[in-house]
């Protein structure tokens, strides 16, 4: 038995189902996916955890820690289940939260719904206080007002408050002050001041930031405390890990007190597990494809780093890949990892507008009624039912009791579609999975071309329940030669939270022209946020050696808006202002493509502070098994690809079948118990040793 | 021919969603690189794809009113540039009487080649903080000649072959107030341009210039498809609404814009017919900027689906009087157009909706409030120039309410954050905020003004305001009433002066402006409103117990934030009859 012994667990809770995925030492692994329980999230993963544990003969006991990814946060906002929250802001700006950045994410439409602000105007306050743009104090803070604005929010039923004052980046005296003196007055309510969140210039970002922590902040609080007692109840008394939304790990107790970085958990530890099996893999530079039943999400991994961005919206769910517009949403400025996401799924239905343009989505026929294939009583074609015209998904599904009604959804598309569009029924169900495709493609030019950077150069790595299904043809759209199927696609980010590492970030904000700057600045400034940092990490009880820092300086041309992060060397001897300059030019123009001139600024020293989990799940030692039988034979059935108009008889076959150093061509469906992987003609199989697919596009079908 | 092609309609939906990821890459593009706040945090440019006639193709979700700008400036280019157009070339114009708007807004295009022909033209226009003239920002309402508003730029060729006309970059180094900035702004127009033809010429790749060609026309037909499907569904006949501008800041106004329109099946022919002469002060509006102005009000009324695209214009026919103030003849001033043009919208908007009742809206703010402060830092000789645009109210709508705190929909605006704006110049903002008791009143109520309160901190600077709606206010519909007007408040908390809403003139350190912004306009009969809405108002503190009672008819329970329902029928009866 390894000394850093015990098995884990990683869990993920969607929307529909909860997916668990258990590895013991031996990186054995067992999974299991059940019905979400959403007035009780923890419920499912309660009896799921106890599930597995009895499958693979393992007691509570033997769990040394249970890695989580939720939707709590997520859907707190979506449904407006969140705290009765109060704002207390500096005279004069009461209304900052609602007015926003003032844009609205279409042009010319007249009967657009600005999203309702999380706190309403009269739970909003002013009190008397101002910092200067300096930071110095021009009006000092009226503690006196603050009691009693205080003690009239509590009366009014607050049970969670907000504060930001104007300039208090810069300055977080007041700020800090005012939050102490409220906590100490009404201890029941949650108190957040907005710098101990974000201390980052511009006060709609901070407020918006702080505001979203403290509405979702006593739910998530209550959520993972019943998980923490019902897992003690169940006797697993291993630590419980969640993930944030940047794909790190962190203990509870910090998604307790700073519930907004953790609003995407979940989602994140997708693309940091897609990450990882790319580098055991030895692919590098990958899009990372999920698509679910209503939405599809893109991410970049290059070089074997995660792309990020400091802030993002939640709007209903869905973000918009043109990423510059900002509006309509709940806006955070919290690091995360940079995923596009478009409302194509499975679920997403297929329409014709007044002027004959095809359209898939955004509406999504949901888990009830579901496609029309699914016979519960839906009525209208979705990308699902496209599928099972074209016969890439099998009657029966497998693992499931579901049966898949062909003949109706053959009726829907010829009834919606192709008696409209004059085509076919296979020519329109084509279409709409290659209007879905298109759509997934924006998400994915979204974190690509819009960079300046080339997806052709990439492997697209695909999972999700519809992911396999959508994965080659989304390839071939960008000229994407290379596809990677991972093992278990449908309860991947399960198990990539299992190879994850917890993080932590800090910032400290370095104002000034890189020109004044001092080399002895940084070193102090660097010295500063590495104590803090191995201070953090070393109360989660992790060594020196287990710690992992990244500096980044983060510059702009003086009047930009948008830094560029430059990463700094180990060696610190070698960062000069030259080097520096040097480095931001070059990043520049790679980045914009054309040579610009002017004096830069530095903005903030960012550090990501990685605590390296020991005896974490190793994909290369991975174990499979799961699959329940013998392997199935191989059988056939007509498939439609559509680049070729035709259909094909198309070996349908176990995928397991490929585990090892199995290989096959295209036209082929490979079944297994959680997806549907449909290659085209011409598409080379290969599998691995660790249970992943490599499909080679390169070659044309003859 | 190219026009009998077979469509396919899924490459059709493909390559329109291509073009539209094209337009938004620009888009991004622009806003990482540029220098200005104006641009890079008010968002005050627009980035267009346009086929090799000028056709616009595509355009991203920036400011709306740039799209009808865009084909008059390419007629220009295209005639001027006829067979003298070379790969790496970018020309450059800002001149109003010359395919421009007003002088701050700095048209680039880049002519895009593929396999040795001319295939298209990616636009960018940007707002430049400064192009010199008399007043800081060059956007003054009280100039009486263009020649005092600024450099004006005919069509010119800033890059020849990729190679920079030097003589072109020191003229406009020399004649405006931050160099720098411009430069900056500039180079980010043309990076953003350099993003467009490398993506363009992409797909012209992809799919061959002959099939691209095809689906354009195409793309264009479906355009021009949805607004004729759209204007078709509305009665045939002749409608007319005026709306007014307060003045000009030299006469007395008010200054009528009267819109005329006529719907024939499904065409509609616009007139301006009845609209003020040209005027003195620098709010004349270009023909051109009439027409997308128009363009847009109509656009609004269509429907979402309806693309960004030039098949729009093939179904609208648009006329103003020569000589009048949406027609105006060399040299008249224009720099504050943009002014008119919101009134152009409004009016438009107020036409239809005796025709789209349920596709328009009250009016709404009036379009931006502009105001500049130009000086020195301390005993620098550091120039700085802030140009801040204060946004805005939406009216009621048939079915909900206006919105406060959004963009006037001419444009896709942002704002300068107070936090950014204080760290940049001498000016501290004292209040941003809702404005309470502005809406107008409606069974939807218009969304409330903003206000925005500053004080100087430098020495000495220039003031420039342009605002209106001080003495006509956004006007109300189908029995809603008109939102409260502006207000221009010098020194509020002291002598507290009402000051003119175009004005120029210098503040010392320590004067304080505040600015109340209109409100949108009700929509419905205010009687008729829910009481628990109105309720809801009160609580938020967005309108007062009285505004509640005068304007709505509700009467709240003593000591109560409940309303009597019986008290407040009774008076609805009274105030009926």
């Amino acid at each position: 038995m390894d000394l850093l012994g015990g098995a884990r667990i990683g869990v993920d809770i969607g929307g529909t189902f909860t997916d668990l995925v258990l590895s013991d030492v031996e990186g054995r692994t067992w999974f299991d996916k059940r019905a979400s329980t959403p007035a009780q999230p923890e419920q499912a993963v309660l009896d799921g955890i106890v599930h597995l544990l009895d499958r693979a003969g393992l007691a509570p006991g033997d769990l040394i820690e249970v890695l989580h990814g939720t939707t709590v946060g997520s859907n707190t906002l979506l449904q407006k289940s969140g705290a009765v929250t109060g704002l207390i802001t500096t005279k004069g700006f009461r209304d900052v939260l609602e007015i926003g950045r003032v844009r609205t994410p279409d042009m010319f439409d007249l009967q657009w719904d600005k999203p309702v602000p999380l706190v309403p105007r009269r739970l909003r306050r002013e009190i008397s206080e101002r910092i200067a743009a300096d930071g110095s104090i021009i009006e000092p803070l009226d503690e006196d007002g603050l009691i009693r604005t205080g003690g009239e929010l509590v009366a009014q039923g607050v049970q969670s408050i907000a504060i930001c004052f104007i300039n208090s980046f810069r300055n977080p005296d007041h700020e800090r002050r005012a939050e102490a003196v409220l906590r100490e007055h009404f201890p029941d309510v949650a108190i957040t001041a907005s710098v101990s969140v974000l201390a980052e210039m511009r006060e709609y970002e901070r407020t918006s930031t702080v505001v979203v922590n403290a509405y979702v902040l006593p739910i998530l609080q209550s959520y993972l405390q019943r998980l923490g007692d019902g897992l003690l109840d169940i006797g697993v008394s291993a630590p419980l890990l969640v993930s944030d939304s940047n794909g790190g790990l962190a203990a509870a107790q910090t998604a307790k007190d700073k519930p907004v970085f953790f609003i995407s958990s979940g989602r994140s530890a997708g693309v940091v597990g897609a990450a990882r099996l790319g580098r055991a893999a030895g692919a590098l530079d990958i899009v990372v494809f999920d698509m679910g039943g209503t939405t599809a999400s893109a991410s970049l991994v290059q070089g074997g780093q995660i792309s990020r961005a400091n802030e993002y919206e939640f709007r209903a769910g869905i973000s918009v890949p043109a990423r510059f517009i900002k509006a309509g949403g709940y806006m955070m400025r919290v690091p995360t990892v940079d995923v596009a996401e478009v409302g194509s799924g499975g679920g997403s239905m297929a329409w014709i507008d007044d002027g004959g343009l095809l359209h898939v989505g955004p509406i999504s026929s949901g888990a009830d009624p579901g496609p029309a294939c699914y016979g519960r009583g839906g009525d209208r074609p979705t990308v699902s039912d496209a599928n099972v015209v074209l016969g890439y998904l099998p009657e029966q599904l497998a693992g499931g009791d579901l049966k898949l009604d062909v003949a109706r959804a053959r009726a829907v598309i010829e009834r919606d579609l192709a008696g409209p569009l004059k085509l076919s029924v296979e020519e329109a169900a084509y279409g709409v999975r290659e209007v879905a495709n298109a759509n997934m493609a924006r998400a994915i030019r979204a974190v690509s071309v819009e960079r300046g950077i080339d997806p052709r150069d990439f492997a697209l790595a695909a999972f999700g329940g519809s992911g396999p299904a959508h994965a080659c043809d989304l390839a071939r759209s960008l000229d994407i030669t290379k596809v990677m199927l991972p093992m278990m696609p449908g309860v991947f980010t399960a198990l990539g939270m299992l190879t994850g590492d917890v993080e932590r970030h800090f910032l400290t904000a370095m104002p000034g022209l890189l020109q004044d700057f001092k080399s002895n600045d940084l070193v102090v400034a660097v010295a500063a946020l590495r104590a803090q940092a191995e201070a953090a990490l070393g109360e989660e009880n992790f060594t020196a050696d287990q710690m992992n820092l990244a500096f980044s300086l983060e510059l702009r041309f003086e009047g930009q808006d948008s830094e560029l992060p430059i990463l700094l060397p180990d060696d610190m001897n070698t960062v000069t202002l030259s080097w520096l300059h040097r480095s931001f030019l070059e990043a520049y123009e790679a980045l914009y493509q054309y040579v610009a001139e002017g004096a830069v600024e530095v903005v903030n020293l960012r550090l990501l502070a990685r605590g390296i989990r020991a005896g974490k799940l190793d994909f290369s030692k991975l174990v499979m098994t799961d699959g329940g039988e013998a392997i199935a034979p191989a059988t056939q059935r007509k498939v439609y690809f559509g680049q070729e108009k035709a259909w094909f008889d198309t070996t349908v076959i176990d995928r397991r079948a490929f585990d090892g150093t199995g290989t096959g061509v295209g036209p082929m469906i490979l079944e297994s118990a959680d997806s549907t992987i449909v290659v085209p003609p011409g598409g080379r199989i290969t599998g691995d040793a660790m249970g992943n697919l490599q499909i080679d596009l390169s070659v044309e079908p003859g | 021919m190219v026009s009998d092609m077979e469509i396919d309609p899924i490459t059709f939906a493909v390559i329109k969603n291509g073009l539209d990821t094209i337009v938004d890459d620009m888009a991004y593009t622009m806003m990482r690189t540029a220098r200005s706040p104006i641009v890079r945090d008010v968002l005050d440019y627009s980035a267009t794809i346009c086929d090799a006639q000028g056709r616009i193709l595509a355009q991203a979700k920036t400011v709306a009113l740039h799209l009808g700008a865009v084909p008059d400036a390419m007629t220009v280019i295209l005639k001027e540039y006829d067979d003298d157009l070379d790969p790496g070339d970018v020309i450059i114009l800002n001149d109003p009487y010359a395919g421009g708007m007003h002088l701050p807004d700095i048209f680039m295009f880049k002519p895009i080649f593929h396999e040795g022909n001319l295939q298209g033209f990616a636009v960018v226009i940007a707002h430049q903080s400064d192009v010199g003239g008399r007043v800081p920002g060059s956007n003054a309402s009280d100039s009486t000649e263009i020649f005092q508003e600024g450099l004006r730029i005919p069509p010119l060729k800033l890059y020849a072959g990729g190679t920079p006309d030097r003589s072109l970059f020191a003229l406009l180094r020399t004649n405006v107030r931050l160099p720098d900035m411009l430069l900056g702004d500039l180079a980010a127009q043309l990076a953003t341009c350099n993003v467009g033809e490398r993506a363009f010429t992409n797909l012209l790749a992809k799919y061959g210039v002959a099939t691209m060609g095809g689906y354009f026309n195409a793309l264009l037909d479906y355009g021009e498809r949805l607004t004729r499907a759209a204007i078709r569904e509305w009665p045939n006949g002749r409608y007319q609404f005026t709306d007014y501008i307060d003045d000009d800041g030299f006469d007395q106004g008010p200054i009528p814009i009267v819109c005329t329109i006529e719907v024939q099946d499904d065409h509609l022919v616009v007139d301006f017919e009845g609209s003020s002469p040209q005027v003195k002060g620098a709010i004349n509006c270009t023909l051109s900027y009439t027409k997308s102005c128009t363009y847009l009000g109509i656009r609004c009324a269509l429907g979402r689906e309806v693309p960004n695209n030039a098949g729009i214009y093939r179904c609208i026919d648009i006329t103003a009087p020569e000589g009048s103030i949406l027609n105006p003849r060399m040299p008249s001033a224009v720099a504050a157009r943009a002014l008119t043009g919101y009134r152009v919208v409004d009016a438009v908007l107020g036409t239809l909706a005796d025709i789209a009742p349920d596709r328009v809206m009250a009016a709404g703010e009036g379009g931006n409030t502009v105001i500049c402060y130009g000086g020195y830092e301390g005993d620098s000789e550091t120039p700085f120039i802030l140009v801040d645009m204060i946004n805005g109210a939406w009216g009621g709508r048939a079915t909900k309410d206006g919105i406060e705190g959004v963009t006037n929909p001419s444009q896709n605006m942002s704002n300068m954050p107070v936090e950014t704006l204080e760290a940049r110049y001498p000016i501290r903002v004292e209040a941003y905020g809702l404005r309470e008791n502005s809406c107008g009143p409606g069974e939807h109520r218009g969304g409330l003004g903003l206000v925005r309160q500053y004080r100087l901190l430098a020495d000495e600077a220039v003031l420039q305001l342009r605002a209106d709606r001080a003495k006509i206010p956004p006007y109300g519909l189908r029995g809603g009433g008109p939102a409260a007007p502006s207000r221009n408040i010098l020194d509020p908390d002291g002598r507290a002066e009402d000051v003119p809403s175009k004005l120029t003139r210098n503040v010392r350190k320590g004067d304080v402006l505040r600015h109340e912004q209109a409100g949108g306009g009700g929509y419905g009969d205010p009687l008729v409103r829910d009481p628990e809405l109105v309720a809801a108002d009160v609580a938020d503190e967005k309108i007062s117990r009285q505004f509640a009672e005068e304007k709505f008819g509700v009467i709240f329970m003593p000591d109560s934030s409940e309303p009597d329902i019986d008290a407040t029928a009774a008076c609805r009866e009274r105030s009926r009859s």
